[in-house]
């Protein structure tokens, strides 16, 4: 039982990294579900003495970019990566930038995947880069970068004040 | 400025060590730009922080919550133990059943249909069925949504045995553990009501009260007695 009872404890921060990356609530409850149902058909996975709020993390940010991969196979693909791009000094993206001073979400969701998992792992769940390296399992330097553009994209959006 | 961005980041978040930390409060104290600079990182994190926090007052959906509280996700040593006990339970003189008299306990308005959740052993009355398992298994911190039975509170008597508050609709009492059963020592009507998880369970926690040694037990220590199948000290 215990290793339910983690996972009950653990599901309002898995449920905040959910809607960080999945930006919808239902989009982010399904992702939720979704992982709770892979960490219950693999716990022998998972040892004992380890971490199992970085084991959910990792299984519900891997979810999240297979999801992401299907849909950008079947032709679903976000607009919302583009405008990421483009963004330095776009006279469009400042106008763009100005309508978007309150909106988190709306800043948010203009990150690549790859830096919105690593702000939100950082920034919002507090893990250290160490630790956010390990679950995302990359290099840390991976993780900084990618925690600097993604910084510099909302600073941008959401005023120098932010 | 006169300090890499990226420092001035792992500063707002942490990763610098001591020394390198005191470096840079020094730079901002002399350098504005880097004085800053951390303004606006530790702004971003803060308003970062403030937009996500409310999903984590938010109430967990029964959906997810459902999928960790079934009672098949029971732990498995419990069910071993259950089966271990119903094997010793076979082995036992049919001679020593026969003996003791175990008569249907007529509670609500049919006493012609007797509840299966009281009996009467040998003058004594016992929890039994769904009643005996809710007390052996389910823990008052984690109680399955819409549990037909609630536990309140799990404490030590006098004599040291283990004694749980419980409600349900047509009875509430305390049990406490006596061998391998729970001994009903006060037993209530139900309110038979919808209501009874809404109603104040004060009645029951004032009877724990005068029965209890000591503090209640929290919820390790609830967990840690179930799974030694409610042992004596």
């Amino acid at each position: 039982m215990r290793f339910e009872e983690e996972l009950v404890a653990l599901l309002p921060r898995l449920r905040r990294f959910a809607r960080g990356l999945a930006r919808h609530p239902s989009d982010a409850d399904d992702l939720c579900q979704a992982a709770i149902e892979r960490a219950l058909k693999s716990r022998d996975q998972w040892q004992d003495g380890t971490r199992l709020d970085s084991w959910m993390y990792r299984i519900t940010r891997n979810l999240w970019i297979d999801e992401r991969r299907t849909a950008g196979r079947r032709g679903v693909h976000s607009p919302i990566d583009d405008a990421a791009t483009q963004i330095a000094g776009d006279g469009a993206a400042e106008v763009e930038a100005g309508a978007l001073r309150g909106d988190v979400d709306g800043a948010m969701a203009r990150l690549p995947d790859e830096q919105r998992e690593v702000v939100m792992l950082v920034l919002v769940e507090g893990y250290a880069y160490r630790e956010a390296a390990d679950i995302l399992e990359v290099p840390i330097g991976t993780v900084t970068s990618r925690l600097a553009r993604g910084r510099e994209t909302l600073m941008h959006y959401l005023g120098e004040a932010a | 400025m006169s300090v890499d961005p990226i420092v001035v980041a792992a500063f707002v978040d942490g990763e610098l060590d001591d020394l390198t930390a005191r470096r840079i409060e020094r730079e901002a104290a002399s350098d504005p730009a880097v004085a800053a600079a951390i303004a606006r990182h530790r702004a971003l994190k803060e308003r970062l922080a403030a937009h996500y926090a409310p999903v984590i007052e938010e109430a967990v959906p029964d959906r997810l919550r459902a999928l960790l509280t079934a009672p098949d996700a029971l732990d498995t040593s419990l069910a071993d133990r259950r089966a271990a006990k119903r094997s010793r339970f076979e082995a036992m003189h049919w001679a020593a059943i026969a003996a003791t008299l175990v008569l249907g306990l007529t509670i609500g308005l049919r006493p012609w249909q007797p509840t299966t959740e009281v009996v009467s052993d040998q003058g004594r009355l016992v929890a039994s069925g769904a009643l005996a398992r809710a007390l052996d298994t389910q823990l008052a911190s984690n109680q399955p949504v819409g549990a037909a039975i609630r536990i309140g509170l799990s404490f030590r008597d006098d004599d040291g045995r283990f004694c749980r508050s419980f409600e349900s609709r047509t009875i509430k009492g305390v049990g406490c553990r006596d061998g391998d059963r729970w001994a009903l020592e006060h037993t209530l009507r139900g309110q038979a009501r919808g209501d009874y998880r809404q109603a104040t369970s004060g009645e029951m926690a004032a009877i724990a009260a005068t029965m209890m040694a000591g503090e209640p037990l929290d919820a390790p220590a609830e967990r840690a007695a179930r799974d030694s199948g409610w042992g004596r000290r």
